[in-house]
């Protein structure tokens, strides 16, 4: 396959992750390669340690122990800048967590203006007011894509939740990110609201963006994305395509808990 | 008693003295709550860090000690040590006990501040710093952006009555030689030592003026509500 061309295809390596609280291990040594372009749909029973894996990825959760290599650097490292990876790996939470004190476009704009206000000037007015419009008009182009351009200057409290996961995940696009990581992004979501969410995530993945996506939505993990990764008792149990996964699945925890879901 | 008062406030001229007096009740009232509100924050958001390096832990163990001393101590035993005995250590000359009233009343209400705002501060949802930092912001820049301006609208209300609280308290401060507004109602019933007109319009001040307060904060706060709309 393609995918497996290159090593330089790899945008995030992860060997031996490990995550302990307090004395209970939840991920007991788990290895991933993911490469370029490609979307990972990470499926398993409640406290499986699927979505503690996510929040390792970019240390919401310090690993214990392990190696997260991006952009040539070991993300557990506690010396590592982590904010400055952090900008180049979006994330999108069940809860959506937009900023609830700023505007929708603020809330789009506010990391992109930061972090590009860290390399100019203080008193440099011209560079300034350039960012702000460059950012904004980054995020009325993505705005405009969801169809929300009107919702530009309202407060996120006034949005439904389909809405407001649709602008976290343009919220995470606005940083030009090399990967999203989606945590179970539709699972709060009234069910109405559930395929607008799906489709815009299936039109990034069309894009070729590179997502891992915790998810319980078993048809969008089969149709969008080109492999499945199954978390049972901290360890990837069994991983495949989705066709090797959901039609003959070998693990007996995997085929007990298809039956369960689908 | 009444026409007493009147010629004491009107005819000789008692009301530039009371207007004063307020003037400079306002003024540590309002100084002493701003330098509140920034120490207040400050330590709030030491107490709040994660304390996984020992410089947090340090940070906190100061500000709790800060906490418990400005809490533990009446804010007339901290003006007197202020302005009797720090004042003279440090060999400072004062004209006026004013900026002594307001630094104490500051770092008094920060005391207090500190521990509204903590409240405050834990109130907001969790998953708005894990947003900030998720994107690549500091905890610093998330903390200031995102968590405080929240946690300020959280804590309005309780901050409102801290200004209250401040403002009478300020009561005190004749204690080290200012006028303020008791020291100037009490100075009308000075020539005749008949108090009963000038303390009874004094507690009139205040009441009318924790009960503008209150109104100003009530409408803030709907004006905040109204703005996330």
């Amino acid at each position: 396959m393609e995918k497996e061309m290159a090593l330089n295809d790899v945008v995030l390596s992860i060997r031996g992750l490990k995550k302990q609280f307090g004395n209970l291990e939840v991920l007991h040594g788990i290895d991933l390669d993911i490469i370029d372009g490609e979307q990972i749909a990470i499926i398993g029973p409640s406290g499986c340690g699927k979505s503690t894996f996510l929040r390792c990825i970019n240390c919401m959760e310090d690993p214990s122990a392990g190696t997260i290599i991006f952009d040539g650097e070991n993300l557990a490292d506690m010396k590592v800048d982590i904010n400055v990876h952090r900008q180049k790996i979006g994330m999108v939470f069940q809860q959506f967590n937009l900023f609830n004190n700023l505007t929708v476009l603020e809330n789009i704009t506010l990391a992109p203006i930061t972090v590009a206000k860290k390399k100019i000037s203080r008193f440099d007015r011209k560079g300034l007011a350039q960012i702000k419009k460059d950012a904004e008009e980054k995020a009325y182009a993505l705005l405009r894509r969801i169809g929300l351009e009107e919702k530009a200057n309202v407060y996120p409290s006034t949005l439904s939740g389909g809405q407001k996961q649709r602008i976290a995940i343009v919220r995470a696009l606005a940083m030009d990110p090399k990967v999203i990581l989606f945590d179970e992004p539709t699972s709060a979501l009234d069910p109405e609201m559930v395929g607008e969410v799906l489709d815009l995530m299936r039109s990034l993945a069309d894009e070729g963006m590179t997502m891992v996506i915790v998810t319980h939505e078993m048809g969008f993990a089969r149709e969008a994305a080109d492999r499945i990764l199954f978390i049972d008792e901290g360890v990837i149990k069994e991983e495949g395509t989705p066709a090797e996964v959901f039609d003959n699945p070998q693990h007996p925890r995997l085929k007990d808990f298809l039956s369960k879901v689908l | 008693m009444w026409q007493e008062f009147v010629k004491q406030f009107i005819t000789r001229k008692g009301y530039v003295n009371v207007l004063n007096g307020l003037a400079i009740t306002v003024e540590i009232a309002i100084l002493g709550l701003l330098i509140g509100i920034v120490i207040g924050t400050l330590i709030a958001i030491v107490r709040v860090m994660p304390k996984y390096k020992l410089l947090p832990r340090v940070l906190d163990k100061i500000c709790g000690c800060y906490v418990e001393l400005f809490r533990g101590t009446p804010m007339v035993v901290q003006l007197l040590i202020g302005y009797w005995v720090l004042l003279p250590a440090l060999d400072v000359q004062v004209n006026s006990g004013v900026p002594v009233a307001v630094i104490v009343f500051g770092l008094n209400s920060g005391a207090y501040v500190s521990e509204i705002m903590r409240g405050g501060i834990n109130s907001v949802d969790p998953g708005q710093m894990e947003a900030g930092r998720a994107v690549g912001l500091s905890y610093a820049t998330t903390m200031m952006k995102i968590v405080v301006p929240q946690a300020v609208k959280n804590i309005l209300p309780t901050l409102g009555n801290e200004f209250i609280v401040l403002i009478k308290e300020t009561s005190v401060v004749s204690f080290i030689a200012v006028t303020d507004l008791y020291k100037s109602f009490k100075q009308l019933g000075d020539p005749t030592y008949n108090y009963t007109v000038p303390y009874l319009m004094l507690a009139l001040t205040y009441l009318v003026m924790v009960l503008l307060i209150s109104a100003g904060v009530r409408a803030l706060e709907t004006k905040l509500k109204k703005s996330e709309k």
